[in-house]
């Protein structure tokens, strides 16, 4: 029996973190939550994710700054990132394909799109 | 668009219309809109001296869905009014809030202002941005202005139910949860 994709989302509103809970856990997807990137990097250095879907504005450590890191660490090298964001400039999504992001996002998302692109990009 | 006007102390007058979201620091600056069962979320940080308002409407939620897209429209243009602030330079952690609006302008009918209103104090109690002030629900329109500069407002009913009109509630054209893989 396979497992559950598991799904690291990296978000620093609670608002965003709850609709995201709720949108992937009733897709069937297995959710781990974290406010930044830099709680993210510590929580990916100890455990895995098949998948990180993370936002871009976030305090400590943004997302384009988690693209990078992970993208330099051997074993998150080919990881699924999605870039989920209100930001709509082509500059900061050139930023994001630049740093290694795999795909982007714009909210408010849709659930359904969400999880199509999410089983998409699952290895 | 923007509706700018000038008014006598030659201060800037910006209206917000629904769905939209505008951010200043400048001292010159007033943000105005008017309000029926819609809300307008004011946060200002009062160290950056940046402030900011949206006006958003979120229709009744979905039975038997949990949560909602309109919940998921009201966290977007809470977000982008936190995001166009730490743009400006204000940090989450100093800012405060107002919350106007959330009237139920018709007896009788869903009790949408009472929907929106909840829905803004849960986002911000979530969020740990304390409430300063608020004037939320009743039965009145009300006019919304809002120096963001030094993070004041003044909130007053309006009795001309015209006033209303001139506030469009069409949802942004745009489409929702694009998705585009690299």
């Amino acid at each position: 029996m396979s497992h559950p994709t598991k799904i690291l989302t990296v978000d620093d509103s609670a608002s965003m973190r709850a609709l995201l809970l709720h949108a992937l856990q009733a897709q069937g997807f297995e959710v781990v939550q974290a406010e930044d990137g830099i709680e993210a990097l510590e929580w990916l250095a100890a455990n895995d994710a098949d998948i990180v879907i993370t936002d871009i504005n976030m305090p400590r450590l943004d997302g384009f700054g988690l693209i990078e890191r992970l993208r330099s660490i051997a074993r998150h090298r080919d990881r699924p990132i999605l870039v989920l964001t209100t930001e709509s400039s082509d500059e900061k999504k050139a930023r994001a394909r630049q740093a290694g992001a795999t795909g982007w996002i714009v909210k408010p998302f849709d659930p359904e799109k969400l999880a199509t692109a999410v089983r998409r990009v699952a290895h | 668009m923007n509706h700018v006007t000038s008014d006598a102390s030659a201060r800037q007058r910006v209206t917000v219309m629904q769905g939209q979201v505008k951010v200043s620091a400048h001292p010159d600056m007033l943000l105005t809109t008017v309000l029926g069962s819609c809300v307008a979320a004011c946060l200002f940080d009062p160290e950056a001296g940046v402030g900011g308002m949206n006006h958003f409407l979120l229709s009744e939620p979905v039975s038997g869905r949990g949560t909602t897209a309109d919940e998921h429209y009201g966290v977007y243009l809470m977000e982008l009014l936190i995001n166009e602030m730490l743009s400006q330079g204000a940090f989450k952690r100093r800012m405060k809030a107002h919350l106007y609006g959330g009237a139920n302008l018709h007896a009788g009918m869903q009790r949408i202002g009472t929907v929106n209103g909840a829905f803004a104090r849960e986002f911000l109690a979530r969020e740990g941005i304390p409430l300063t002030h608020s004037d939320l629900g009743g039965t009145h329109a009300r006019r919304v202005d809002f120096l963001p500069e030094i993070g004041r407002a003044r909130s007053r009913h309006v009795h001309d139910a015209r006033a209303i009109e001139l506030t469009p509630v069409n949802r942004p054209v745009r489409a929702t949860g694009d998705v585009e893989l690299f």
